[in-house]
């Protein structure tokens, strides 16, 4: 469904991502993990059309999407929820719910989403009414995250959705996330530092490194290697 | 006091049109931080386009509408061609030395082809003759319409604003125009849309001081866009209740010190007002501070 090729991009004459391959299948769920820095973030705002590539091709249902705008490619089915919870704080939490359903396809099935977002986060539909800035950082990320699926997407790009958060209020995202996933078979690609219980919800996983894939591979494969256990989940001898 | 009520009167309704054009800044401000310091000569057009078309025979709003249209045009070419190329320099204010260009470019253009003479401004609804008495004070109708219009005009553009699909799009370029692309808003056409706006208040607003002044000339904008600045920035940048407040303050300020002291110190006193305001309060009366994200 995603396919990025030698993707290469460069900020303010800084390499932010040299040659990286990813490849997402309908269905699937990926995780891209690594240390900050490691050109996460970069590669979302690649793929979702924020900042140009330079070199490689981004491929969505096998066509490029480098020549699409931004706002286009929300169109084509491409959800992004970006990092450090980003909602449009002046208006209610229902206004940022209809403002993600702005593409074609989040209109036509507004109700039906919005009935969904509001069984996954009951509190959404509690403070409906309320401005996005009053909500705690926790409600915040669901609202991102609300508004994100409000747009009907087929492929949801989450970055960092734990980031900030507290480890129990944490939890509940990555469960919502796994429920998505799992009962409404969206794909998903997420990128997150919460290493090991990203990639335990995940079929497939890459790992960032100074822009280089370093890594991928299932879950399994990526929980054996010592190297993995060793840099990020502080396991196995030093 | 007979006096003074018939000049607050024609104060809140000038004021009106300040407001007016403070909102017409604030709508390209909130969707790019830049205004159109060529505002004054696109006022000056809408007026005297109008009065020129009107003159020639044309009925007037037929006159009125072509220069709108204009208008619309000129706005287009504003944004594409001077504030577009400007803003794509991270941090210049290139903007606001090209859009004044273009204003001062299109007041020359003005003095050539309708000459630098003022021109008669037709009446449209009432003459300035036409009055309603009010207990015992008389109210001219000219100044009552246009204040009904303006009014009308605000509230019709904040309900577009708050209700529609697209009001609520401008809104989230406004806030993040980034985050708005990605959740498929058109930022592109949304901007020009504002400019287009912008322009189109800024011609109604020419139109209607036309009309109470009676004639119009080339350097006619320039004044009115200082005004309506003024105004904007009292109110506090980018706030449409804080431009309406703004606008009737001075309107009523500069009318009852023209009435009292001399129209010559109005300026000045306009002026004296929005240092102490910006002193004492520099968001402006109705302004948030800027959060700016680093």
């Amino acid at each position: 469904m995603l396919d990025v090729a030698g993707l290469s991009v460069a900020y303010g004459g800084l390499r932010a991502l040299t040659e990286v391959s990813i490849s997402v299948a309908e269905g699937q769920f990926v995780t891209v993990v690594g240390p900050n820095g490691a050109g996460k973030s970069t590669l979302f705002k690649t793929i979702c059309g924020v900042v140009p590539a330079q070199a490689g091709s981004i491929d969505f249902d096998g066509a490029s999407l480098l020549k699409r705008p931004a706002a286009m490619r929300a169109h084509l089915g491409i959800a992004h929820v970006p990092e450090g919870r980003q909602v449009f704080k002046t208006m209610t939490v229902h206004e940022n719910l209809e403002l993600g359903a702005y593409p074609a396809a989040g209109r036509r099935q507004w109700k039906h989403t919005l009935e969904r977002i509001h069984t996954l986060f009951p509190i959404l539909h509690e403070r409906a009414q309320q401005l996005a800035g009053t909500l705690s950082g926790g409600e915040q990320q669901m609202l991102a995250i609300g508004r994100g699926l409000a747009s009907a997407p087929r492929l949801l790009l989450l970055d960092e959705p734990s980031m900030g958060l507290a480890p129990a209020v944490a939890d509940t995202i990555f469960e919502r996330i796994s429920q998505i996933h799992r009962e409404d078979g969206l794909t998903i690609l997420l990128v997150e530092q919460r290493v090991a219980e990203a990639l335990e919800l995940a079929d497939r996983g890459y790992v960032l490194e100074t822009g280089r894939v370093a890594m991928e591979g299932s879950y399994q494969t990526l929980m054996a290697d010592d190297r993995v256990r060793r840099a990020y989940l502080g396991m196995g001898e030093a | 006091m007979e006096d003074a009520l018939t000049l607050i009167l024609a104060g809140i309704s000038v004021g009106s049109v300040y407001a007016l054009i403070a909102i017409g800044l604030n709508l390209t401000y909130w969707t790019t931080r830049t205004m159109n310091f060529g505002q004054g000569s696109v006022m000056m057009l809408g007026a005297m386009m109008t009065a020129v078309l009107v003159a020639g025979g044309v009925i007037d709003a037929l006159a009125a509408l072509a220069s709108l249209v204009v208008i619309a045009a000129i706005m287009v070419f504003t944004e594409v061609f001077t504030v577009r190329p400007a803003l794509k320099i991270g941090g210049s204010m290139g903007w606001a030395v090209s859009t004044l260009g273009v204003g001062i470019i299109l007041q020359g253009v003005a003095a050539k082809y309708f000459g630098s003479q003022a021109v008669a401004f037709p009446d449209m609804v009432f003459s300035a003759q036409d009055y309603v008495e009010v207990f015992g004070v008389r109210f001219a109708l000219q100044y009552l319409a246009i204040l009904v219009l303006s009014v009308a005009l605000v509230a019709l553009l904040e309900l577009l604003l708050r209700r529609t699909v697209w009001g609520r799009a401008m809104r989230a370029v406004s806030m993040d125009a980034d985050l708005a692309a990605v959740a498929g808003i058109p930022v592109r056409p949304i901007v020009l849309g504002s400019y287009i706006a912008s322009g189109l208040l800024a011609g109604i607003a020419g139109m209607l001081i036309a009309q109470t002044g009676g004639t119009v000339d080339p350097a006619f904008g320039f004044d009115l866009m200082i005004f309506g600045f003024v105004a904007a920035v009292l109110g506090g940048i980018g706030s449409s209740s804080g431009a309406l407040l703004g606008g009737l303050v001075l309107g009523v300020i500069e009318k009852l010190v023209g009435g009292y002291v001399s129209t010559a110190a109005a300026h000045g006193i306009a002026f004296a007002l929005l240092v102490v305001v910006l002193v004492a309060r520099p968001q402006g009366l109705f302004g948030q501070r800027e959060v700016v994200k680093v």
